[in-house]
C-alpha cells in the first residue's frame, strides 16, 4: 500500500473530523464534489453537515472561521488555491492573527493553502505566499515537505489553539508517495535534517527540499557531501537546527520557491549572519524564483523556479569559493 | 506523411498521470480535429483526449487500463502535410530548457581555482593569486586558537584565488600538531606582535659606510668612553633636532610630528630585545649622556626598566655590530618611523687621494630603515649623511 | 423606576413599553454623557489615539442592545456606546480601554472602540469596515452546529461600509446559510467626510436586501420608539428563523468622525432637516409628553449618571497601565510556537 501527499492530507482531515466534534471543513467545492484537488473526497458523505461548500467569498470564509473559532470550533478552511487567499488576506492577518493578542481568546483555525507551481498553472495558480503570512505576528506557517509531515502537521495544525497557515504544495500532491502514515512525528517548530552532510548546508522547505536532495545526490560523484535541512515550518523557524548545521559545514545555501525580495531564505541568512557570522566560511547564498509573476509555459516555468540543476549549480559555486 | 503524436494532456492542476479507460476510435479510423479519441480517468474526474488534427489513426501505443504521465505519447495520427502545416504541427519540438542550463555547465578547466568571476559582490578577488580574504569562520577559528594572518603564510589555500578555506586551515593545524611544539615566551610574543604590526607598513632601507677613526681617536681622550651606539644615538638626536620631519608618523592623511627628541636604543636581554629611552637626547651632550646611558643598559639587562624610560620614543638605534654583523635591515618599532642601525667596525682599505694610495681605515656600515609613506629615499639619505658627518666629527657631539 | 430591564420585551404590553423607553433613555443619556466625558479626557490629554462618539445615533444603537438577550452575539461599531451599555458592557470597560488600564478587557493592547469580550458574545471590532459581519456569521454558524437555537447575532455598519466587498460577501453568506443575522446599517449621511452621494447610487440601501434574498426594514433613526419597534421586530424575525434581517436607519452624525474632526463639511441644511434631529432630545420630549417622567426625575437621573461616570473615571485613572518590561510579548497562544521571545 502507498499513500500520496494529497491522500495524507485527506486522511488527516478525516482523522480530525472523526476525533474532534469541533472540527469542520468549509471551502469552495469541498462538499459532495470533494474539493478541486479531491483533498476532501468522500468526507462530506462520511461526516454529514461538517464538510460544507462555501460561496466564492474568501473574505467571508475566513471571517466565518474566526467567529466559529471564538465559539470553540476548530474550522479548517480550504482555499482552492493559495493565490486566492489574498482575497481573504484582511481577515487572516487582521482578524485571525490579532485576536489572541488583543483579547486573550485564541483563534484555532487552519487555513489550507494549496500552493506552489505546477507546470502550466500560470501567474494565478502557482504562488508561494508563506512569506507574507510569516511576516504577520500571530500566525503559524507550516510548509510540510513529506507525506508524513503533511499528515502529522495537519493534525497538529488543527489541534493547536492558534491560526495556522498550512501551505501544502500542489506539485507534491501526486508526485510524493509514502508507504504508510506515521504514528509519531517531530513537533511543529523543529526542523529536520533531511540528509546529513559535511561540506555545505542547504536549507529548504516544502517542494524545494526534494530539489535540494536531488542536487545533493548529483554532487556526490564530485566528492561533496551536502547536508539538507527541511525547515518544516517557516514560522516558527528553527534557527537552532540551521545554526548547528552551518556550524558543522561552514557553508549555507537557502532555497525557496517564493519570490526573492525578503522572504524565508533572506530571514534564514539574516539570522545565521547575525547570530553565527563566525560559522561561515563563505558568504551565504540564496536561490529563489525569479522576480516576475509565475509564467505559464513549461519552458519558462522550469527556468523561473529553482530546480535541482540550479540548486546544484549554486552549490558548486559556493563549494568552490 | 507527417505523424502527429497523440499526447496525454494536462487534465487539471497538479495532475501527474491518468488512466486509459476506453478507446473511442481504432487504428485506421479517420478522425476530425478535436474529436474525442480516448477516455481517461484521473483522481479528479474522467475526461477525454481529443485529436490534435484531422487524419487517420495510425496506432495507439497506450494500453487499456494503464496509467500514463502527462506529456506521454499515446499514439499517432497520420495527417496530410497541408493539415499539419495548417495547424502548425510541423514545427520540430524545441529542446527542453531544463537540459541546457548554462549556469550549471561544469568548468571547462575543471580546476577549483579557475572560478571567474566569482559570485558578484564577494570580497574574494577573482584573479589574484594568494588572496588575503579570511572568512568569518576562519577568523573566528584563528581567534579561538590565538593565530594571526601571518601564521597562515605557509598555507597554500585551495579556495577561490588561493584563499585559505577552513578545511585548509584545519589540515594545516593537524599537520603542525605532528611536530614538536613549545610555548613561546611572553617577551617573544610581545616582540612578535610589535614586529607584525610594524610590518603592515612599507619599510625601506638606505645605508652607507662611515669611517670610525675620528671616533676611536676621540674615545682615547675621553673618560668615560662613549660606545658607538651612544654616538649614533646622539648623532641621530642632533640631526633630528635640526629637522624632525623624517621622524613624523603618517596617520590617515595627516603627519604627526614628534614633540620631543626622545631616542630609544636596543639592548639584547634574555629571550628578546628591550628598548630603553633617553629623553631629550638633543638637549644634552654626548659626555652628559654616557652616565645615564650605561645605567639604562644595566637596568635593561636585568629587566628592571622603570616605566618612565620605556615607550614614547620617536626613533631607535640598534647596534647590530655587536653580533659581528656588518649589514642588516632592522624594522622600526610600530609607533616609530625610523631605526638607525650600526654595523661592526672592520679595517678596510680606503683610497687616500692626497697620498695617492690605499690606506687602512676603521669603517662600519650605517643603515637607516624608514616608513616609506613618511619620507622618500632622498630625505632618508640626507638624514643618514648628516648622521655620518656628525659621527666623523665626534667633537661636535 | 429607571433600572436596567435587559430582558424586557420591547414590543410587549403598555407597562413594559413604558419601562423599555425609560431604560432606553437611561442608556442613551449614559452613552451621551460617557462619550462627552471621553471627549473631555481626550482634550485634556488623558486619552491616547482618538475618541469616537455616537452622538445622534444613541436611539438606534440602544435599540439593538436592548433587543438582544444574554447569549446573543453583538459586534458593535464605533458609534455604539449606547448599544454596548445596553448589551451589558460596564462603564469601566469603556474607560479602561480608552485610558489603557491593564485591568480592562484589552489591557492596553488595543484601545478606544476596539473592545469586547469574545467569550461573552461581545466581539471587538477591527478597523477594517465590514469585516465583523462574517465573524458574526461564524459564531451563529458554530452555534447552529452545536445545536444552540433561538439566538441571534447583530452587527452594525455605516453607509460607508456598504461599499465594501466584505459586507457583500458576508450578507450573501448569511443568506446562503440562513443565519439569524441582524445587520444594522446606520446611514448617517457621511463616511468620514464623504457624503452618501459619493458612496452609492441606489435609491435606498434597504433596496439592496432583496438582491441577497434577505428581509429589510427602514427606520427613522432619530425616533427612539420607531427604532425600538423596528429593530426589535427584525431581531424577533431573525430569532424566529426567518433568516438574515437588514435594518437601514436614516439619521445624521451629530459629531465629527472622531474628536479630532470638526465636521465642518456637514451640510447645514441636513442639520436643520428632520434627519438632523437629536434623538436624545426627541426621546426626552417623548417621555415628558407621555408623562412617563417629569423634569425632576430627569434631573435626578442626570445627577446619578454624572456621579456614576465621575466615580468610574476616578477609579480607572488610578489603575495600572501596561508595563513594557513585564508585558508578555507573544502573539501566539501556544507558548513554544512563539519565536525567540522569552517572556
Amino acid at each position: 500500500m502507498s499513500i500520496t501527499y494529497l491522500e495524507a492530507i485527506r486522511e488527516a482531515q478525516a482523522h480530525a473530523l472523526r476525533d474532534d466534534p469541533r472540527v469542520f471543513i468549509y471551502g469552495q467545492d469541498v462538499g459532495a464534489f470533494g474539493g478541486a484537488f479531491k483533498a476532501t473526497k468522500n468526507l462530506a458523505k462520511e461526516f454529514p453537515g461538517r464538510v460544507i461548500d462555501a460561496p466564492i467569498s474568501e473574505d467571508a470564509m475566513i471571517g466565518l472561521a474566526v467567529g466559529a473559532a471564538i465559539e470553540g470550533m476548530r474550522p479548517i478552511i480550504e482555499m482552492q488555491f493559495a493565490d486566492f487567499s489574498t482575497v481573504g488576506f484582511n481577515q487572516i492577518v487582521n482578524q485571525a492573527a490579532t485576536l489572541f493578542w488583543r483579547t486573550n481568546v485564541p483563534c484555532p483555525i487552519t487555513v489550507r493553502l494549496p500552493f506552489g507551481g505546477t507546470s502550466g498553472s500560470g501567474p494565478f495558480h502557482s504562488q508561494s505566499l508563506e512569506t507574507i503570512y510569516a511576516h504577520y505576528p500571530g500566525l503559524v506557517v507550516m510548509t510540510p515537505a513529506t507525506v508524513e509531515d503533511a499528515y502529522s502537521m495537519l493534525l497538529e495544525a488543527v489541534a493547536i489553539d492558534d491560526p495556522v497557515i498550512f501551505c501544502e504544495h500542489k506539485f507534491l500532491y501526486y508526485h510524493l508517495k509514502a508507504e504508510k502514515l506515521p504514528s509519531e512525528a517531530l513537533p511543529v517548530g523543529k526542523a529536520r535534517i533531511a540528509r546529513e552532510g559535511r561540506d555545505m548546508t542547504i536549507v529548504a522547505y516544502s517542494a524545494m527540499v526534494h530539489e535540494a536532495l536531488e542536487a545533493a545526490a548529483e554532487l556526490v560523484p564530485e566528492g561533496w557531501e551536502i547536508e539538507v535541512v527541511d525547515l518544516r515550518s517557516v514560522k516558527p523557524l528553527d534557527t537552532d537546527t540551521v545554526m548547528a548545521s552551518v556550524a558543522r559545514t561552514g557553508r549555507l545555501l537557502c532555497v525557496g520557491e517564493a519570490w526573492p525580495w525578503g522572504g524565508v531564505t533572506a530571514e534564514v541568512i539574516a539570522r545565521v549572519t547575525s547570530e553565527g557570522f563566525g560559522l561561515l566560511d563563505v558568504p551565504p547564498q540564496r536561490l529563489n524564483a525569479k522576480d516576475t509573476p509565475v509564467p505559464y509555459h513549461p519552458n519558462l516555468w522550469t527556468a523561473h523556479r529553482p530546480t535541482a540543476r540550479a540548486v546544484a549549480a549554486a552549490a558548486r559555486k559556493l563549494l568552490r569559493l | 506523411m507527417p505523424r502527429i503524436p497523440i499526447i496525454m494532456p494536462q487534465l487539471g492542476e497538479s495532475i501527474a498521470e491518468a488512466n486509459i479507460i476506453n478507446f473511442l476510435v481504432k487504428p485506421g479510423d479517420t478522425v476530425e480535429a478535436d474529436q474525442d479519441l480516448i477516455e481517461v480517468e484521473t483522481n479528479k474526474a474522467s475526461m477525454t483526449v481529443t485529436s490534435p488534427c484531422r487524419g487517420r489513426i495510425e496506432k495507439f501505443t497506450a494500453q487499456l487500463n494503464e496509467s500514463y504521465a502527462v506529456g506521454v505519447v499515446l499514439g499517432h495520427i497520420e495527417a496530410t502535410k497541408e493539415e499539419a502545416s495548417r495547424l502548425g504541427l510541423d514545427v520540430p519540438a524545441p529542446a527542453k530548457t531544463g537540459d541546457t542550463d548554462h549556469i550549471s555547465a561544469p568548468d571547462a578547466n575543471g580546476g577549483r581555482n579557475r572560478v571567474q568571476p566569482t559570485v558578484r559582490g564577494l570580497p574574494v578577488p577573482a584573479n589574484a593569486a594568494g588572496a588575503s580574504y579570511l572568512s568569518p569562520r576562519l577568523k573566528a577559528r584563528m581567534n579561538e586558537l590565538g593565530l594571526h594572518a601571518a601564521d597562515l603564510a605557509g598555507v597554500a589555500g585551495s579556495g577561490a584565488a588561493g584563499r585559505v578555506t577552513v578545511e585548509d586551515f584545519e589540515r594545516f593545524i593537524a599537520h603542525l600538531e605532528k611536530q614538536k611544539i613549545t610555548p613561546a615566551s611572553f617577551m617573544r610574543v610581545t616582540v612578535a606582535d610589535a614586529m607584525r604590526r610594524s610590518w603592515t607598513r612599507p619599510i625601506a632601507h638606505v645605508g652607507l659606510p662611515v669611517c670610525l677613526d675620528p671616533l676611536f681617536a676621540y674615545r682615547k681622550v675621553t673618560r668615560p668612553k662613549p660606545g658607538p651606539a651612544l654616538c649614533g644615538l646622539r648623532a641621530l638626536a642632533v640631526a633630528l633636532a635640526e629637522n624632525s620631519a623624517p621622524a613624523g608618523r603618517l596617520v590617515g592623511n595627516k603627519i604627526v610630528h614628534p614633540s620631543s627628541i626622545d631616542i630609544a636604543f636596543a639592548v639584547e636581554a634574555e629571550e628578546g630585545v628591550l628598548v630603553p629611552v633617553i629623553r631629550h637626547a638633543d638637549k644634552r651632550s654626548l659626555k652628559e649622556l654616557i652616565g645615564p646611558y650605561n645605567e639604562l643598559v644595566e637596568l635593561a639587562r636585568q629587566c628592571k626598566l622603570p616605566p618612565e624610560v620605556t615607550g614614547g620614543s620617536i626613533a631607535t638605534v640598534t647596534n647590530f655590530g655587536t653580533f659581528g654583523l656588518t649589514w642588516a635591515t632592522p624594522i622600526p618599532l610600530p609607533e616609530q618611523s625610523l631605526v638607525l642601525g650600526i654595523g661592526a667596525a672592520r679595517r678596510t682599505p680606503s683610497w687616500d687621494a692626497s697620498k695617492d694610495r690605499f690606506v687602512p681605515v676603521m669603517e662600519a656600515n650605517l643603515t637607516l630603515s624608514f616608513d616609506h609613506r613618511v619620507i622618500d629615499g632622498g630625505a632618508a639619505g640626507r638624514l643618514l649623511m648628516r648622521i655620518a658627518d656628525l659621527i666623523t666629527h665626534p667633537e661636535q657631539l | 423606576m429607571l433600572q436596567t430591564v435587559l430582558d424586557a420585551d420591547p414590543v410587549g404590553d403598555a407597562t413594559s413599553f413604558r419601562d423599555t423607553h425609560l431604560t432606553a433613555y437611561r442608556f442613551m443619556l449614559l452613552a451621551r454623557m460617557l462619550d462627552d466625558k471621553c471627549a473631555g479626557l481626550y482634550r485634556a490629554g488623558k486619552i491616547h489615539g482618538g475618541v469616537f462618539i455616537g452622538r445622534g445615533q444613541e436611539a438606534l444603537s440602544v435599540s439593538i442592545g436592548l433587543s438582544l438577550k444574554k447569549g446573543d452575539v453583538f459586534a458593535p461599531l464605533i458609534r455604539d456606546t449606547a448599544g454596548r451599555l445596553a448589551f451589558g458592557e460596564p462603564v469601566v470597560d469603556a474607560l479602561r480601554t480608552y485610558l489603557g488600564s491593564v485591568l480592562g478587557p484589552m489591557r492596553g493592547r488595543d484601545g478606544n472602540v476596539h473592545r469586547g469580550r469574545p467569550k461573552e458574545g461581545y466581539l471587538p471590532m477591527v478597523s477594517h469596515l465590514g469585516a465583523m459581519v462574517s465573524v458574526v456569521n461564524g459564531t451563529l454558524f458554530a452555534r447552529r452546529m452545536k445545536g444552540v437555537t433561538g439566538m441571534v447575532g447583530a452587527t452594525c455598519i455605516g453607509d460607508g461600509a456598504t461599499s465594501t466587498g466584505a459586507v457583500h460577501e458576508a450578507i450573501n453568506q448569511a443568506a446562503v446559510e440562513k443565519l439569524p443575522l441582524v445587520l444594522i446599517v446606520a446611514d448617517n449621511q457621511y463616511a468620514y467626510s464623504t457624503p452618501t452621494s459619493r458612496q452609492f447610487a441606489c435609491r435606498d440601501l434597504a433596496d439592496r436586501a432583496a438582491g441577497y434574498g434577505v428581509e429589510s426594514h427602514s427606520v427613522d433613526g432619530t425616533d427612539l420608539s420607531a427604532c425600538l419597534k423596528v429593530v426589535g421586530d427584525a431581531v424577533a424575525r431573525a430569532r424566529a428563523g426567518r433568516g438574515p434581517q437588514m435594518v437601514v436607519a436614516t439619521l445624521l452624525r451629530l459629531c465629527g468622525h472622531g474628536e479630532h474632526d470638526d465636521a465642518s463639511y456637514i451640510d447645514p441644511k441636513l442639520k436643520a432637516s428632520p434627519v438632523g434631529r437629536d434623538c436624545l432630545k426627541v426621546a426626552e420630549e417623548h417621555l415628558l409628553r407621555q408623562k412617563w417622567a417629569d423634569a425632576t426625575a430627569l434631573a435626578a437621573l442626570r445627577g446619578e449618571i454624572v456621579r456614576e461616570i465621575e466615580e468610574a473615571v476616578a477609579q480607572v485613572q488610578r489603575e495600572p497601565t501596561p508595563d513594557p518590561f513585564t508585558e508578555d510579548w507573544r502573539a501566539i497562544s501556544t507558548g513554544h510556537l512563539n519565536e525567540g521571545q522569552e517572556k
